[in-house]
């Protein structure tokens, strides 16, 4: 019963819920306060996402005409629980270590690939054109970008586990426990490729410029995201910075965990998400173009796919190798 | 790298934003087109303004106190024509661009001038009290005469022009 | 101040703009993608965000002197957006027709369609005027909430 307490506090408290969701906005505030830096602007406060929620909170949600009410309000709802039990799924280096009832490193991708399809399911419930562009561009995106991630997440699995000597390891935690031991991954030239593969998956999955074609706003009005309003909306920009912090921090916990604990632990570790965010989102952001759905695709089936193949290949030869 | 170096000195030069609307505005350049002006001293009543403004926003009123003038901003298109043909600048357009009102404010958004009634000197009849038109008197007039000029209705206006005229 | 009045106020600055053009000469439509985009006149420091569908609108600028032919489109699409709203008409056209005043082809001035709360004159209202009908216009939206 305790046990479902912790389980419980981990999804609606810290790391999850609470405590990632301010993570998330203000990780979000600092992105739009920096970009707007780099504009040279002034850009708005810190706090603005939280701001924006709370607005949203007083509007009032429409259903169109041509949706279909239950499953157009209920994507938001599915989008954001997946985001909450991802985020207790992830563990912070020496902070926090999720429950392994919970799941582990391939239940996380399941649950990572649910906000892209609670999208697409919007999308195509609102019954608007836009939506439905949303939702094919979506599509095609998700296909392009999840083959390479897979491939990431099994070379750092084949990586870790054969090199504790056993079979490829899907536990998080142990993951992060032997790079605590043995030192970061990024600084690790056999995994370099498959951090490579992962900084171009992380833009695609949060719809950040150039990947965020399902989204787009001056082509598609926002895809999928074109009909709602008020409190359902709020929930989206909530499953965004959920998902934000959820890739982040899977992105951390794969490459660069730090051998820290404590306050200290926890600190650093929202000081790399935060330097992920303001180098790889906001100065990308800021400063490329977004590209066309086509593009996109091929560029995932070229770079990444071949990175993140090449990953597994040199993590399986070299790891084999050097146990043999 | 372009846009490296641009990053750079963006954040080392900070941003270029004015304070407003949290601080005062910029400096308004001298000649921008904005609020219209109306001096009833000067007008010489031609309501070439009234005739001309492509919007209609001019409109001229005989009233028992003489002859308003209203310009109503919010159709005026400031376009400055009624300036440029005015012969006495009467109408001019201050760079003023405060406009910006609620809707409760929509139609008190106007310049309103009076151009009084007066008794003319010679005759006692009614005139009002332009500017009279001297550009085409010869020779010139001088200030006295304008003056006169001025206190007299449009029939002695005439009246006085031609024995000016005669007198030499 | 009670938590209800609190969360208002952090929600008051928050308005997403929405632009509707009825018909406008695109002038005014330049000026405001001016006031969007220039970083000298940065109106995400107000925290206003310009949205791509009318949904997520909370401020509502309409150009144009509401011609005949798109007259039930822009009813259609004012009716979309989520209460409370405001309704903010830019540059003399929505206003009162401005220089298409008693045309036959528009229906100007469109306070007779939308429940207008600030006008900004002008042709087109440069950007730090359309920015202090704007801030007039957060006064409202404040009070609305
Ligand atoms: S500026 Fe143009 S529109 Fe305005 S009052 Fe003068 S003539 Fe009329
Ligand atoms: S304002 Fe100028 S143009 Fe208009 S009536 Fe007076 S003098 Fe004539
Ligand atoms: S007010 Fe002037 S600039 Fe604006 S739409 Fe009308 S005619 Fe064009």
């Amino acid at each position: 019963m305790a046990n479902s307490y912790a389980i419980l506090i981990a999804v609606l408290l810290f790391p999850g819920g609470l405590f990632a969701l301010a993570l998330g906005l203000t990780l979000k505030g600092a992105d739009r306060r920096v970009a707007a830096r780099l504009q040279g602007r002034v850009g708005p406060p810190l706090t603005q996402p939280f701001f924006d929620i709370v607005k949203l909170g007083f509007k009032r949600t429409m259903v169109p005409d041509t949706a279909s009410e239950t499953v157009f309000l209920a994507a938001p709802l599915v989008g954001t629980a997946s985001m909450l039990l991802a985020v207790a799924l992830i563990p912070i280096a020496g902070v926090y270590n999720p429950d392994p009832q919970i799941g582990n490193l391939l239940v996380l991708l399941y649950l990572l690939a649910i906000p892209g399809v609670a999208l697409m399911i919007a999308g195509s419930a609102s019954g608007s054109p836009y939506g439905a562009i949303g939702f094919s561009r979506e599509m095609a995106l998700m296909l392009a970008y999840e083959g390479p991630i897979v491939l990431v997440v099994i070379a750092v699995a084949l990586r870790t586990g054969l090199a504790e000597g056993h079979f490829p390891t899907f536990s998080l935690a142990e993951i992060v426990h032997y790079q605590q031991a043995h030192g970061a991954f990024v600084l690790d030239p056999v995994m370099w490729p498959a951090a490579a593969a992962f900084a171009f998956f992380y833009p695609a999955n949060l719809g950040i410029v150039p990947f965020d074609i399902p989204e787009a706003e001056t082509e598609v009005l926002e895809g999928p995201l074109l009909e709602y309003s008020g409190p359902a909306l709020a929930l989206f920009k909530i499953m965004s910075a959920l998902k934000a912090v959820v890739v982040l921090s899977l992105g951390v916990a794969l490459f660069m965990p730090l051998p820290l604990t404590g306050g200290v632990g926890l600190a650093a570790w929202v000081g790399q998400q935060l330097v992920l965010v303001l180098i790889g989102v906001t100065a990308v952001r800021v400063s490329r173009g977004r590209m066309r759905i086509d593009q996109a695709f091929v560029f995932f089936l070229k770079w990444p796919l071949l990175l993140s193949a090449a990953s597994l290949a040199v993590a399986a030869y070299y790891t084999a190798g050097g146990a043999l | 790298m372009n846009f490296l170096s641009l990053f750079a000195r963006n954040l080392r030069r900070g941003p270029y934003t004015e304070p407003f609307p949290f601080g005062p505005p910029s400096p308004t350049p001298k000649r921008l087109r904005g609020r219209i002006a109306f001096d009833a001293a000067t007008c010489e009543g031609c309501l070439l303004c009234e005739k001309l403004c492509p919007s209609g926003a001019i409109k001229f009123t005989r009233t028992p106190e003489g002859m308003t003038f209203d310009c109503w901003h919010p159709t005026c298109v400031f376009c400055g024509t009624c300036e440029f043909y005015c012969p006495t600048k009467a109408i001019h357009q201050t760079n003023d661009w405060h406009l910006a009102h609620f809707q409760s404010e929509k139609f008190g958004m106007t310049e309103h001038g009076l151009i009084p009634n007066l008794v003319c000197a010679d005759c006692g009849g009614k005139g009002l009290n332009t500017v009279p038109n001297t550009a085409k008197v010869r020779p010139p007039l001088s200030a006295e005469e304008v003056v006169q000029l001025r206190a007299r209705c449009p029939k002695c206006r005439n009246k006085f022009l031609k024995s000016r005229g005669k007198k030499p | 101040m009670t938590v209800l009045a609190r969360l208002k106020n952090l929600a008051a600055r928050s308005p997403w703009l929405y632009r509707i053009n009825a018909g406008s000469c695109n002038g005014c439509d330049v000026e405001l993608a001016t006031t969007a985009l220039i970083p000298r006149y940065d109106v995400e420091r107000l925290g206003i965000q310009y949205c791509g569908s009318p949904r997520h609108a909370d401020i509502v600028l309409i150009t144009g002197p509401l011609t005949k032919h798109v007259l039930e489109a822009a009813t259609r699409i004012y009716a979309e957006i989520p209460d409370p709203k405001v309704t903010v008409a830019v540059g003399v056209c929505p206003i009162s027709g401005g220089i298409y005043r008693e045309s036959y082809a528009v229906c100007a001035p469109i306070d007779q369609y939308f429940p207008v709360d600030v006008n900004i004159p002008g042709c087109p209202p440069r950007p730090p005027a359309i920015i202090e009908g704007v801030a007039k216009a957060l006064e409202i939206w404040r009070q609305r909430l």
